[in-house]
């Protein structure tokens, strides 16, 4: 029988370890991605883990500059929004935002 | 009906990760915490997508680390690439460690899954478990 290690035995016990978020999830989301998207190995979600957390806290540091901008000490949705549109790597995140964005991008309401 | 919660990222987890990189007297409105959940989970389909395509490029069914690793840097993130390359090269080698003590009888390893080149520090690397690699790359 297969000991349970570090990283395995997080998979099997549902814990999350010293992994920041929960591999299963992470695993539905990559397969809801797309069609194409069939079979995926092990270390994958494992990988996900790390860059979805470099990926929060680049997004929460670039937010916060724009929060202690205005002076106040809570990070809200609009200032996640400011720095999405000034990041160009966050380009593909622009539809996401937009309601929140401070400035209004499109002209139509959001449905 | 599938909980909208289910597709994305815990908020709960989400907002753990805001705070470690935030001030101990910052605060976060859950609104905002609610768009991170959708920027992260949307962060995943997005690299997936380049991923998964290279896979299908390549006639290779699976996507695994390495296929993440070079979607992050085709889109971009090279520096979350470097540091994820250093990581997963770490995953490798303990569950190659935990290979070598499920077999207990032979201390070489023998499934060498050496997929990528990217290891350069071998500082930590125990000399027993010298990795039999088919290039002629050095390796020692």
């Amino acid at each position: 029988m297969r000991q349970a290690g570090t990283y395995s035995g997080m998979v099997i016990s549902g814990k999350t370890g010293p992994h920041l978020l929960p591999l299963a999830r992470i695993k539905k989301i990559m397969k809801k991605s797309g069609e194409e998207v069939k079979m995926i190995s092990g270390e994958s979600p494992i990988v996900f883990s790390k860059a979805c957390e470099l990926f929060i806290k680049e997004l929460t540091q670039r937010s916060w500059m724009v929060t202690i901008k205005g002076k106040t000490r809570t990070l809200s949705k609009e200032d996640v929004a400011s720095a999405v549109l000034a990041t160009d790597l966050f380009d593909f995140l622009l539809n996401l935002v937009s309601q929140s964005a401070p400035a209004p991008l499109h002209p139509k309401p959001p449905n | 009906m599938v909980d909208e919660q289910e597709r994305l990222l815990p908020i709960a987890n989400v907002g753990r990760i805001m705070k470690q990189i935030l001030p101990p007297s910052a605060k976060v409105s859950k609104e905002a915490k609610q768009t991170m959940q959708e920027c992260a989970t949307e962060f995943i389909s997005f690299v997936t997508g380049e991923a998964s395509d290279k896979c299908r490029k390549e006639n290779r069914k699976t996507v695994n680390g390495d296929d993440i690793c070079w979607a992050l840097g085709a889109l971009g993130f090279d520096n979350y690439a470097e540091a994820i390359v250093r990581y997963l090269h770490k995953y490798r080698e303990a569950e190659r460690d935990k290979a070598t003590q499920n077999k207990a009888s032979c201390s070489r390893s023998s499934q060498d899954k050496d997929e990528g080149d990217s290891s350069e520090d071998k500082s930590d690397q125990q000399p027993h478990q010298q990795i039999d690699v088919p290039t002629p790359s050095a390796r020692v």
